[in-house]
């Protein structure tokens, strides 16, 4: 219950039906801490591209078409995350072209 | 029959070189004009690097209550490198034993392994 209202808190600022991935740790006293991520980069990529799955068959079937301007937001929005704060945008930028690839999405200039 | 076929041969030889004389006066006319369009199209081309004009409304990427809709910017507002990233990485050579070496025979070693098991399912 504790952990459902503090979820809910935290999490306020974000639209309803968005997966919020969360890491929590509980202690052996029962006490727990967790931290909240961004939307993971596979929906906002579908989001962005308007598909509701990726391929069964990467880089054989093509789902559908992504600028590299979808992706600079996408990265952008990746990088607020503290596992990635020491990463250059770049380096997020070339990561979430290869989840796109996985989902079939072709990345045109 | 015979004397049709010797007459047409010795019509088509009078006319051959007239018209081989026709053609190369027209080439030289056509040459000039497609160079002056081909320097107008590639300079509007190098402008645009995206296929997404600035302006555009990104989807799903404000997941955030009360976020305002992303917008596309142009293509100057954009790092130089996002252009870059679709093409294939280039590698300085270092001369033997340095990065660019390494990289060449691992990604030379993955096909080898590569064809030679697709090789033993035939």
């Amino acid at each position: 219950m504790d952990f459902c209202k503090e979820f809910n808190a935290r999490t306020a600022h974000i639209e309803p039906g968005v997966p919020t991935p969360t890491l929590i740790t509980v202690e052996p006293d029962r006490t727990f801490s967790f931290i909240t991520k961004t939307p993971p980069t596979t929906y906002l990529l579908k989001k962005t591209a308007g598909i509701e799955k990726g391929t069964g068959r990467p880089g054989h079937e093509v789902t559908g078409t992504i600028s590299l301007k979808h992706v600079y937001e996408v990265a952008k929005i990746k990088a607020k995350d503290a596992h990635l704060k020491h990463l250059k945008l770049e380096s997020i930028a070339s990561t979430v072209v290869g989840t796109a690839k996985s989902l079939g999405l072709q990345v045109v200039p | 029959m015979s004397f049709l076929a010797l007459s047409r041969s010795s019509i088509r030889q009078a006319f051959s070189p007239c018209l081989a004389r026709g053609y190369a006066a027209k080439s030289s006319n056509t040459e000039r004009v497609p160079n002056v369009s081909v320097k107008d199209t590639s300079a509007a081309e190098e402008k645009t690097l995206s296929s997404c004009p600035p302006g555009t409304i990104l989807e799903g990427l404000n997941y955030l209550k009360g976020q305002p809709p992303v917008i596309a910017l142009p293509d100057d507002e954009y790092p130089p490198w996002l252009w870059d990233l679709m093409k294939p990485k280039v590698y300085e050579d270092d001369g033997p034993g340095g990065k660019a070496e390494k990289k060449r025979l691992r990604r030379e070693n993955q096909q080898r392994i590569k064809d030679q098991n697709f090789m033993k399912t035939q």
